[in-house]
């Protein structure tokens, strides 16, 4: 009976070493620890044996049978990771092909300097507001101090609708609406479309811009310098270089013009600005005491500063497009890259 | 406005380059936006002489010459005739580049070597036209750079001038903005004018009628002059400033001009009628023809200068045929004058006339420099045409203009400045531009600007004359104090946004058009004739037609937007845009500018990819947008109105969309003849939405709804159903069982076509049900189904499949 023991487990081990895939495991396994299997069989033996060797043999039995039980339990696992390692194999794809991609949109690049700037205007203090795009002659004039015949309307080039108003030519009429309504002190921007008879690759028919005003006690010149610097070095990167020269708006004195450092080649002079280092983004000054008196402002009392800038100039610069023009052709294959 | 460096520096001495200047004007707010350095690759271009001249022996036109360029002696082979041995010439030398990117190489010419190129004027580009070959003068060095030793080697400057800046429009104004900035003066040298024989009086009177609009009148007369081509200095300088030489007598007005910035005319004194000057306003509807040879018809408002027969010059814009300089003039009348900006800016609009003396004029002119500039010229025609100077001047001048003494605050200056320049400081850049100034006892200065300061009027203009001329370079950056807090953007700022943020996750791309648009835009919409968007606003100087009226409605431009994607086979479009539209209101002076958002679909519904459909947008998907968004705004109890609400819409696939009696907007396919007149094939289904309306009818998320933690059943119902029965029936009927237990009813499938009758529709609902407190048993969930099964047969008339 001993021999025929050693005998079984001999053969389970060569059978277990055998076997090529988990079935055949299996069935061996039936065939050796089964209720009907060889080892059962055999236990029915030990009933034959005296009394001195039933518990040894009994033993004997127990301890093979748990070994070949481990033999299998062992081999199965092996062999079910194995299959599961070739399946997992057999199921690659081509992680190379393109994603099922769902429809991206994009706002317009306007749109988004627009946001750009009053977002930073905002953590300065600067509300947002808005005026009409067709305009009286006062608003957009008079109020701003171009009188009536006077050279500095050439500046801009107007559109006049049949009823005598006009296209507002800035955005500078949103000041006087917005002073004429609140008193001292304000801070805000005023984003929005102008107009002006012109076309040609660096001037659209219709444009936007960016309007600020701010009227308080003791503002300065000063202020106006840190805003805007401020406000270029978030807007264009922390090192861009600032230049403010003299210039002439006739609803501001002093008037400047800002310059920044030139953002394609950083100063050393390029076709963009045209050798001279600098780029001219925006129009700003100390609002003209005129000003206060059409909007009954004392200006003895306040004093404050104005800004204007030309999105579209901001947006060209920003994405490096040439020709205005593209920003109005809605071109999708334009947009979808924003 | 342009200026030369040379020219410059005979009114101001200074040490700085040409670049250097440059950077100096611009910061004082001259701004030099363009500068060519003349002459600078001329070097190549020596003085030469002529050493020997003998016929070239295969070609009866051409000579060659042995010339000598002060280093040694070459062989250039020359086809002019107007030259002899000794003569000295301009060589163009082996590398040299002429204008015009013409290289000089070393060349054989009909078999003899020629090394470079005797030059003309027209290849120095020098003259516009020359005969021959430029003939320089005997006192030129040999070897030296022609124009170097002519003085032609130049850096021109050309500034952008503001309008403010008047006084700037000349060589004298510019460099008294030097000198102020570097701290020197000008030289202003007197003029002395040689006067001879009888008086001015005993030749021309003059007589001065509106004085309001012509304070000043000067003049001066020259007799026995010579009329001829200027010489070539005065042509050079005058070329470098853009102006093209006429003869000297013109020129040396233009001279003058360019130089102290008085604009002055020259008549042609034989031709005043009476020998009489009289400056009056023109009669209405007189007429008058300028020597552009154009009849102009004057109104009351215009001054002319006349004669005793009329007309001879519109004041300061421009002199009249019938007195101008002739080549047989001999007696000349020069005037300087200061005529009201405002008047000459008027006529000058009206007429589209716009000359280099009515852009000065329009500005304002220095008036006390009118007499300088009278004799400058004078002096000038006496030395170039060879006349004598009558004796004395006239000088119609009643009200000596007087400029405005000014207030000064320093502390005012720099607390508005943010700076801390002492009174002493000031005081000496006030000085530098000649200002005069007096200190008051309590530190206020009183501020006289010279007369040619026509834009200083107040404290203000001084203020910023001291940071000009102190430099906004100097100028410390600081941060203002906050003393408000800004405002959370509007509601309807921030459901701009929000709607724009929906509809970019929705796939679309944000398109901008033009605010104006082509007159037919409502024809090609078909819109009825009394459709209140016809009633556009129109402009009354537009750039082009197409573009020559305020759009009320943004789908012509959506459309072609459509269109010109297409054309560039972008073939599946997702745009909207959200804009203002022009309304004009009845017995309002402005009109309304609301803003609407619009929306266009076409092509295929997903993109284009491997494991993509192909299948086609359609009305659905943009429906399906409008209620996404709509939901987002929780604008809740929505109807889809069929009322064919557009003509530019198919009558058959559109809507209103309304919520009560307002309607926010519609939607549906484009009408099959709209497409066509937008050039479009494929259908395109597009959306109207008032942005007004949404921002009245948006709601704020009130609860939530607390979700069940039962399961949930569903059961699907198929039917038969007439083709006119609309869903939105169905989906009531189903929920108008009011169980607490339905939690959703959807339509899963709509079929028509093989299988279904004619007339018929297949549809399948699918209805979820679960409950709040309990898990539902199959007896309570049929229960509740078979009520929905017989109240769609019995009300709707379907039948069960």
């Amino acid at each position: 009976m001993r021999e025929q023991l050693e005998q079984l487990r001999h053969e389970a081990l060569k059978t277990v070493s055998d076997a090529s895939s988990e079935e055949t495991l299996q069935e061996a396994r039936i065939r050796f620890l089964g209720r009907k299997g060889e080892l059962t069989a055999l236990m029915k033996g030990l009933g034959g044996l005296s009394a001195d060797e039933r518990p040894v043999v009994g033993q004997l039995v127990n301890s093979i049978r748990d070994e070949i039980e481990n033999l299998f339990e062992t081999a199965l696992s092996a062999e079910r990771e194995r299959a599961t390692v070739s399946r997992l194999q057999s199921e690659r794809i081509d992680i190379t092909l393109p994603g099922r991609r769902a429809l991206r949109g994009s706002k317009h690049p306007i749109t988004q300097v627009i946001a750009e700037v009053s977002e930073i205007f905002a953590g300065f203090g600067f509300s947002v507001a808005e005026g009409p795009e067709i305009e009286h002659d006062w608003y957009n004039f008079e109020a701003l101090n171009f009188p009536p015949e006077h050279p500095a309307r050439d500046m801009q080039d107007t559109f006049f609708t049949e009823n005598s108003l006009l296209l507002r030519t800035h955005t500078s009429p949103v000041q006087i609406r917005t002073m004429l309504k609140t008193k001292p002190p304000l801070r805000i921007i005023a984003p929005g479309t102008v107009y002006r008879c012109d076309s040609d690759a660096t001037h659209s028919p219709m444009f936007h811009q960016i309007e600020g005003l701010m009227i308080d006690k003791d503002v300065s010149f000063a202020d106006l310098k840190g805003i805007l610097t401020i406000f270029t070095n978030q807007l264009f990167g922390q090192k861009t270089g600032v230049r403010l020269r003299p210039s002439f708006f006739p609803f501001t004195e002093p008037s400047a013009e800002v310059d920044i450092a030139c953002v394609i080649c950083g100063g050393k002079g390029c076709r963009v600005c045209k050798q001279t280092g600098w780029l001219e983004i925006l129009g700003a000054g100390m609002v003209d005491p005129e000003v206060y008196h059409h909007v009954n402002y004392d200006a003895e009392d306040i004093s404050g500063f104005a800004f204007g800038m030309g999105i579209e100039r901001i947006a060209m610069l920003k994405y490096g497009i040439r020709d205005m023009r593209l920003l109005f052709e809605n071109d999708v294959r334009f947009l979808r890259q924003f | 406005m342009k200026v030369t460096y040379n020219w410059l520096k005979e009114f101001v001495d200074f040490d700085q380059s040409p670049e250097q200047l440059a950077d100096l004007l611009t910061m004082l707010g001259l701004e030099v936006e363009g500068m060519e350095n003349y002459g600078a690759g001329m070097d190549q271009v020596v003085v030469a002489v002529v050493e020997e001249k003998r016929q070239h022996p295969n070609a009866d036109k051409l000579s060659v010459c042995r010339v000598n360029n002060g280093r040694e002696i070459v062989d250039v082979v020359c086809g002019a005739q107007n030259f002899k041995a000794g003569d000295i010439v301009a060589l163009a030398q082996i590398g040299a580049v002429l204008p015009g990117d013409f290289k000089i190489k070393r060349s054989k010419i009909r078999g003899e070597e020629s090394c470079g190129m005797l030059c003309s004027e027209k290849e120095l580009g020098l003259a516009e036209e020359s005969a021959g070959i430029m003939i320089l003068p005997p006192t030129l060095v040999p070897g030296t750079p022609v124009f170097e030793s002519l003085g032609l080697k130049d850096t021109f400057f050309e500034i952008g001038l503001t309008p403010n800046r008047a006084d700037c429009l000349s060589v004298i104004g510019v460099a008294r903005e030097i000198a102020a900035k570097i701290g020197t003066s000008v030289k202003c040298n007197r003029i002395a004018v040689p006067e001879h024989g009888p008086s001015i009086n005993s030749s021309i009177t003059v007589s001065v009628e509106d004085s309001e609009l012509c304070p000043r009148y000067a003049a001066r007369a020259v007799h026995g002059c010579r009329i001829a081509p200027s010489p070539e200095w005065l042509v050079n300088r005058l070329a470098a400033v853009g102006v093209r030489s006429i003869n000297n007598v013109v020129d040396v007005t233009n001279l003058v001009m360019m130089e102290l910035g008085q604009p002055l005319h020259a008549f042609d004194c034989d031709q005043l009628v009476d020998s009489r000057i009289v400056v009056r306003r023109a009669l209405e509807g007189e007429i008058f023809t300028t020597l552009d040879s154009q009849q102009r018809v004057l109104v009351a408002s215009d001054l002319v200068i006349c004669d005793a027969g009329g007309p001879v010059a519109l004041a300061g814009i421009m002199g009249g045929e019938n007195s101008e300089i002739n080549d047989s003039t001999t007696s000349i009348l020069l005037e300087s004058a200061w005529f009201k900006p405002a008047a000459i800016r008027t006529t000058s609009k009206r007429l589209g006339l716009h000359t280099e003396s009515s852009h000065r004029f329009e500005r304002g002119t220095d008036i006390d420099g009118v007499i300088r500039a009278l004799d400058r010229a004078a002096a000038l025609v006496a030395e170039l045409a060879g006349g004598t100077v009558a004796q004395g001047f006239i000088d119609v001048y009643p009200v000596k203009s007087v400029p405005p003494a000014i207030s000064f605050r320093p502390e005012r200056a720099n607390a508005l400045l943010g700076i801390k320049l002492s009174s002493k400081v000031m005081i000496d850049i006030l000085r530098g531009l000649e200002c005069s100034v007096t200190e008051m006892t309590d530190g206020i200065l009183m501020v006289t600007p010279p007369s040619y300061r026509i834009d200083i009027e107040r404290e203000i203009d001084l203020v910023e004359e001291i940071a000009r001329l102190n430099g906004y370079d100097n100028i410390p950056a600081s941060m203002p104090i906050a003393r408000v807090i800004s405002d959370r953007p509007s509601l309807h700022q921030r459901l701009e946004s929000m709607l724009r943020n929906i509809l970019v996750a929705h796939g679309m791309n944000e398109i901008i058009n033009f605010s104006f648009t082509t007159p037919d835009a409502a024809d090609k919409l078909l819109m009825s004739d009394v459709d209140p968007r016809r009633s556009v606003i129109k402009l009354a100087n537009p750039l082009v037609e197409e573009q020559s009226v305020m759009r009320t409605s943004l789908i012509p431009g959506l459309l072609e937007a459509v269109a010109k994607n297409i054309s560039h086979r972008s073939l599946d479009l997702r745009l909207f845009e959200m804009r203002r539209v022009y309304i004009n209101r009845q017995n309002e002076e402005m009109p309304h500018e609301p803003i609407y958002l619009v929306g266009a679909f076409t092509g295929a519904r997903e993109r284009e990819g491997w494991g993509n459909s192909r299948d086609s947008i359609d009305f659905y998907d943009a429906k399906g947008v409008v209620e996404n968004l709509l939901e987002e705004l929780h604008i809740s109890n929505v109807k889809w109105v069929v009322d064919t609400p557009e003509t530019f819409y198919h009558p058959g696939k559109s809507c209103s969309i309304m919520v009560g009696k307002e309607r926010l907007g519609t939607i549906g396919e484009i009408h099959p003849t709209v497409q066509k007149n937008f050039g479009l094939e494929k259908p395109v289904f597009c959306f109207e939405l008032y942005f007004e309306k949404l921002v009245v009818l948006h709601r704020l998320k009130a609860a939530i709804v607390v979700p069940s933690r039962f399961p949930d059943s569903t059961r699907d119902l198929a039917m038969l159903a007439s083709d006119c029965l609309s869903a939105e029936k169905i989906l009531e009927t189903v929920k108008g069982i009011k169980a607490q237990e339905i939690e959703h009813a959807e339509i899963f499938d709509v079929y028509k076509g093989a299988g279904i009758p004619t007339g018929f529709k297949s549809i399948a609902i699918r209805i979820r049900y679960r409950s709040y407190d309990r898990t539902l048993t199959d007896d309570e969930i049929n229960i509740i189904h078979s009520r929905i099964t017989e109240n769609l047969v019995s009300k709707l008339k379907v039948s069960i499949r």
